[in-house]
């Protein structure tokens, strides 16, 4: 039984193989770039140069765009979430499909086109200029980067609502309703509290590529204003300074990893999200 | 009802949000200009268009078979884990292997991607290889990032299927095998074929991990688009994604269709022929794929030239023009039959980069392979002095390796010639082209005033660094988005010579930039070219042929163009100073290329009169080469036709009674061509001009590379580090965000905090009536695993427990008691990696 056993868990040794080689040795490379300069001596100055004002501005800045991203992600997406779960099975089935359409055409080119809508003379403007109201500056405002990281991940907030809300079972509406709830009593007090590993597990999934992305931010924000993500694309495809990249990717996985230590001990009550 | 309609137009209004852009994309397909902005008339052009875009369908068949192969390995491997995983005692291992299996999910998609650079750089440094990055890096990380999903997918089915059921099998005289093929491979079925999509669909929609991970040559669709971006995206991309947007659309309703079908009829079958059809059919495209690509690189013998080069560098068959590549394949293909008799294919591999710094940072990483690159003067220098490129060929036999570079105006011929270590002289560089920065202005945007000053000489980097200029044009403004070029015009603006300058004067120049930066709408590359072409800009200093190109696409209804062009210079006559630097870029062989005999014979092709003419025109770049400059269409094309004038049958010019020289006209004494209002009238200016003293402007203009010139006293590092100061600075930048960000957080709080001590209240209450309900069940779970141990869960709460909960909490409906009666918040805990599953299979 044993050596059978032993045998049988031998299946998973390729993916373990794969698994040190592709995922734990990167990382390590990670930390040695981080942790060495240019010449491979151990210096703790990459990280402690990221110490400066201005690039704690980048972290602040990013973290603030991705958490208000996630914040109107949540609060667009939870009604919708909800409408949906209470429509049909057939219903939800296309509705949903509805929504994960968008994701399978690139978010590049989909980013790209909202570039032409808000450009000074773009779609929305010249369309505001024909019903008489004057042309509004949107393009490389924080405001177009939070659209665009909003515009993109709004599916990722809104598939785990859907499926955490789909689940729970429609008679506690009822007993909801029998008990004196109004509908929306009872989504704050019924659903809302039943959806939470939902809420978690969708505000993950916003605020992790938010926090990261770089092509919106070129986009969208002109270059004007740089992210995590930014600055560290240019160490590494122009710069040509892999140490200090190194260091920015290291601080923001330790930032992630903290983030999600806090969501767990939040959501400990439910059973927890992945990690 | 009320009700009802408010969510229905709210939900209309989402997805009207969600498809907004999508339509735009789809509208712009149709359009017959080749705008983004401006809609003309409809027209079919880009559909085909598409079909000719050889690059484009390259990168699309590129991204397929990645996506099949990386997914079909990462099903295989990740499903004999999930089969292990499953059957592992020690719970410790389990952990680790299922905390590190997820790590790629948790970590942002840019870590995963420049870790895994950094390994492949590092291990191809290691072993000494030129071209350590490529298709094969990019598969292993896409496998990498595919198999958490799979495994995360596979995994619960493994755990929903009965023990007993291949117990059952083999009583019943199954061999292992047979009663894994027969009877656990079905159960687990929907989860692998779960997984399959979820990994194909992920991989095909890979940006950022693919783009730190690919090398020379190997382009996928978003990495393709990426680049496109940046300089202007061609509605052929737009058709290409309204045909993949269709396509996905029928399919999907088409299965919807398909299971509404099935739901009527038969239910029970109905999960399993969908799974056999999608397993057919991805198995069938899978083997269509493979003869394709099998039969493709069998029949004959494929030679692939990598060629890595500046965007819009070259002419590419757009709009009718010369396809230099596909020339060059087949003339390279004829060439090789008559010689060998042997039939060869030939492919370009063309991929561009944005800057001199970006080729440099990509061969630096190992990303080597390519074969022929397309740097700058300087840059060439400094891979000269790093070993990265190779002689093209001794100077003295050139010319039997190079013939056509014997068109090269003798004023060059000293130029990237390097004595090797014997003292013969090597040239590195077939020269390309040469220009100059400058600045590109509307006209339509600019003042009156200021355009006449522009006009009669009067104005120079003023307009970029004066207060006067940045208040009148402030947002309207454009920058180089590089080091090198944006701090040089600072340099010029404040005087200084960029090749000797101290310290404190480079520094000078950066807080000039740095004040600047408040003005600047943004700072571009190619991005340039949309922003000028499309008037959301007023200034933007940038390379002269590029400007020129652009000027010649932004022609107005009359024919007329809005952007004008002109380089900052002082004095006149002999005195003349030029405020900008002169620059030359040359076709150069990398150190690590395969394949140079075949890059040769392609420089030498791109040397060959009509190629070179095709570029010329194209690219709006001088040419060095004197075959260009008297070609007959050139000069008609360029407005170089004044130049074209009467000879005797000597080839001496026929002077007038002014002595001057006498134009081409035609039988009615007119001009045979007129000018144009196009960039036709700098390229005379530009070529009269330089034309005679170019060796001397190159000695006095150069902008030398601050690492390799000798009296440089800043390095290009300590450049980048001041770069980065100002690019990090947010002078420009509001609190609003910040604000909004802390009143939001400051809300959460106080509602998090409320809610607390209201709970406590609840519970202290609740506490003295009744004993919570506490999770007993799992201690009665069967499996001790948590996975299972939610399931059973679940599974217990639905068929009893839940009464009597429902019962309890209808007793007191406090939010605490709800929440710990439902099963289903518990259930969700891999909520992550459901939701695909969920929506996969009810289609």
């Amino acid at each position: 039984m044993n050596k059978k056993s032993i045998l049988r868990q031998a299946a998973a040794y390729p993916h373990i193989v794969w698994a040190i080689l592709f995922i734990i040795a990167p990382l390590i490379f990670v930390a040695y770039y981080a942790f060495t300069d240019k010449e491979g001596n151990f210096t703790f100055s990459n990280i402690a140069s990221l110490a400066e004002a201005s690039y704690l501005e980048v972290f602040l800045r990013s973290v603030c765009f991705a958490f208000l991203a996630t914040v109107i992600c949540l609060v667009i997406a939870y009604p919708v979430a909800y409408f949906i779960s209470r429509t049909s099975p057939k219903a939800q089935r296309i509705l949903i499909m509805l929504i994960t359409l968008p994701q399978w055409l690139n978010f590049l080119i989909r980013t790209y086109s909202w570039m032409a809508l808000l450009e000074d003379n773009g779609i929305i403007n010249s369309f505001l200029g024909l019903i008489g109201i004057e042309p509004i500056h949107m393009i490389n405002t924080p405001f177009a980067v939070i659209l665009g990281m909003v515009y993109n991940f709004l599916p990722y907030m809104i598939i785990p609502l859907h499926s955490v809300m789909s689940k729970i079972d429609p008679r506690l509406y009822e007993a909801a309703a029998d008990l004196g709830c109004n509908p929306i009593k009872t989504m704050f007090k019924v659903v809302f509290p039943l959806s939470r590993s939902g809420i978690i597990s969708g505000i993950t999934m916003v605020f992790v590529p938010s926090i990261s992305t770089f092509y919106i931010s070129q986009k969208l924000g002109g270059g004007n204003f740089d992210l995590i993500g930014d600055t560290i694309e240019r160490q590494f495809q122009t710069a040509y300074n892999y140490n200090l990249g190194a260091a920015m990717s290291f601080v923001l996985m330790i930032l992630i990893i903290i983030s999600m230590a806090i969501m767990n001990k939040y959501s400990d009550e439910d059973g927890g999200v992945i990690v | 009802m009320k009700k009802g309609i408010a969510s229905k137009i709210y939900t209309g209004l989402v997805f009207a949000f969600l498809y907004l852009p999508i339509l735009v994309l789809v509208l712009f397909s149709f359009n017959s200009s080749d705008s983004t902005a401006v809609f003309e008339e409809f027209s079919l052009k880009w559909y085909k268009e598409l079909f000719t875009d050889g690059a484009t369908l390259n990168a699309l068949k590129n991204t397929l078979v990645l996506a099949i192969l990386s997914s079909v390995i990462s099903t295989v491997i990740g499903t004999a884990a999930a089969y292990g995983i499953s059957k592992m005692q020690n719970k410790h291992l389990k952990n680790a292997t299922m905390s590190v299996t997820q790590i790629p999910m948790i970590n942002p998609e840019i870590v995963t991607g420049i870790s895994m650079m950094l390994l492949f750089v590092f291990v191809g440094t290691l072993v000494n290889s030129s071209s350590s990055l490529g298709f094969g890096t990019v598969l292993i990380a896409h496998i990498t990032f595919n198999l958490p999903y799979v495994i995360l997918l596979v995994l619960p089915k493994f755990k929903e299927m009965d023990k007993h059921l291949p117990e059952a099998a083999r009583d019943l005289g199954c061999t292992p095998l047979q009663s894994f093929f027969k009877v656990e491979l079905p159960q687990i079925m929907p989860g692998i074929v779960a997984g399959f999509i979820m990994a194909f669909t992920l991989s095909l929609d890979d940006f950022v991990i693919s783009y730190f991970t690919t090398g020379s040559g190997f382009e996928t669709l978003p990495i393709r688009i990426y680049s496109m971006t940046k300089k202007r995206v061609t509605p052929d991309m737009y058709a290409l994604s309204t045909l993949i947007f269709v396509t996905i659309l029928v399919l999907l309703l088409l299965s919807n269709l398909v299971s509404d079908d099935k739901n009527k009829k038969e239910k029970s079958k109905k999960s399993s022929k969908l799974t056999k059809i999608l397993l057919g059919s991805s198995f069938g495209l899978i083997g269509i794929i493979t003869i394709i690509v099998l039969c493709v690189s069998a029949g004959t013998k494929t030679l692939t030239l990598n060629v890595y080069n500046w965007g819009e560098y070259i002419s590419d068959g757009g709009e009718g023009s010369y396809n230099v590549n596909k020339e060059f394949e087949e003339y390279y293909e004829k060439l090789h039959y008559d010689k060998t008799g042997e039939e060869v294919d030939v492919v370009v591999n063309y991929t561009t980069y944005a800057s001199n710094e970006d080729l440099y940072a990509k061969l630096k990483s190992g990303a080597g392979g390519y074969d022929v690159i397309i740097p700058s003067d300087y840059m060439l220098e400094k891979l000269k002095k790093e070993e990265l490129i190779q002689p093209l060929g001794k100077v003295n036999d050139i010319k039997e390796v190079i013939p056509n570079i014997k068109h090269l105006n003798s004023q060059f011929s000293e130029m990237f010639v390097y004595p090797n270590s014997d003292g013969e002289l090597e040239l590195y560089g077939a020269m390309y082209t040469y220009g100059v920065i400058g600045i590109v202005y509307n006209k339509n945007m600019l003042l009156p005033e200021d355009l006449e000053k522009i006009e009669n000489g009067e104005l120079g980097w003023e307009l970029f660094y004066e207060k006067e200029y940045l208040e009148k044009y402030k947002g309207q403004i454009l920058q180089f988005n590089n080091s090198r070029d944006a701090a040089g015009t600072a340099m010029y603006y404040l005087g200084y010579d960029v090749n000797t300058a101290t310290k404190e004067q480079w520094e000078e120049a950066f807080k000039l930039l740095q004040e600047q930066k408040p003005y600047v709408q943004s700072y571009v590359m190619d991005e340039i070219y949309n922003k000028m072409e499309g008037a959301q800009a007023a200034i933007a200093a940038y390379y002269a042929g590029d400007c020129l190109a652009m000027i010649e696409n932004s022609v107005d209804e009359n024919g007329e163009t809005f952007l004008g062009f002109f380089y900052p210079t002082k004095g006149s006559g002999e005195d003349k100073i030029y405020e900008t630097n002169i620059f030359a870029d040359a076709m150069c062989i990398p150190t690590g290329s395969e394949n140079k005999e075949l890059a040769l014979e392609y420089i030498n092709f791109m040397l060959s009169e009509d190629a070179a003419v095709a570029n010329a025109e194209y690219i709006y770049y001088s040419s060095p080469y004197d075959h260009v400059k008297d070609n007959f269409d050139y000069k008609i094309y360029t407005g170089l036709y004044e130049y074209i004038y009467k000879t005797d049958e000597n080839g001496e010019l026929i002077l007038d009674e002014n002595d001057e020289p006498i134009h081409v006209l035609d039988k009615d004494g007119n001009k045979l061509y007129e000018a144009t209002e196009d960039g036709g009238d700098y390229a005379v200016i530009y070529y009269s001009e330089f034309e005679n003293s170019l060796k001397e402007m190159f000695a006095k203009y150069a902008y030398k590379d601050l690492d390799t010139a000798e009296n440089a006293k800043i390095s290009t590092s300590q450049l980048n580090t001041y770069w980065e100061g100002l690019k990090i600075d947010s002078a420009s930048f509001g609190n609003d965000v910040y604000i909004i960000c802390a009143v939001i957080l400051g809300a959460i709080i106080v509602f998090f905090v409320y809610s607390f001590i209201k709970k406590r209240r609840q519970r202290r209450f609740y506490w003295n009536n009744t004993a919570e309900p506490k999770k007993a069940p799992a201690n009665n779970a069967p499996d001790a695993d948590a996975m299972s141990e939610t399931m059973t869960i679940a599974i217990l709460k639905a068929q009893g427990r839940e009464k009597e909960q429902n019962v309890e909490s209808k007793k007191s409906p406090t939010k605490k008691a709800i929440s710990k009666t439902l099963p289903i918040t518990r259930t969700n805990k891999a909520l992550k990696v459901t939701l695909p599953k969920d929506y996969f299979k009810r289609k």
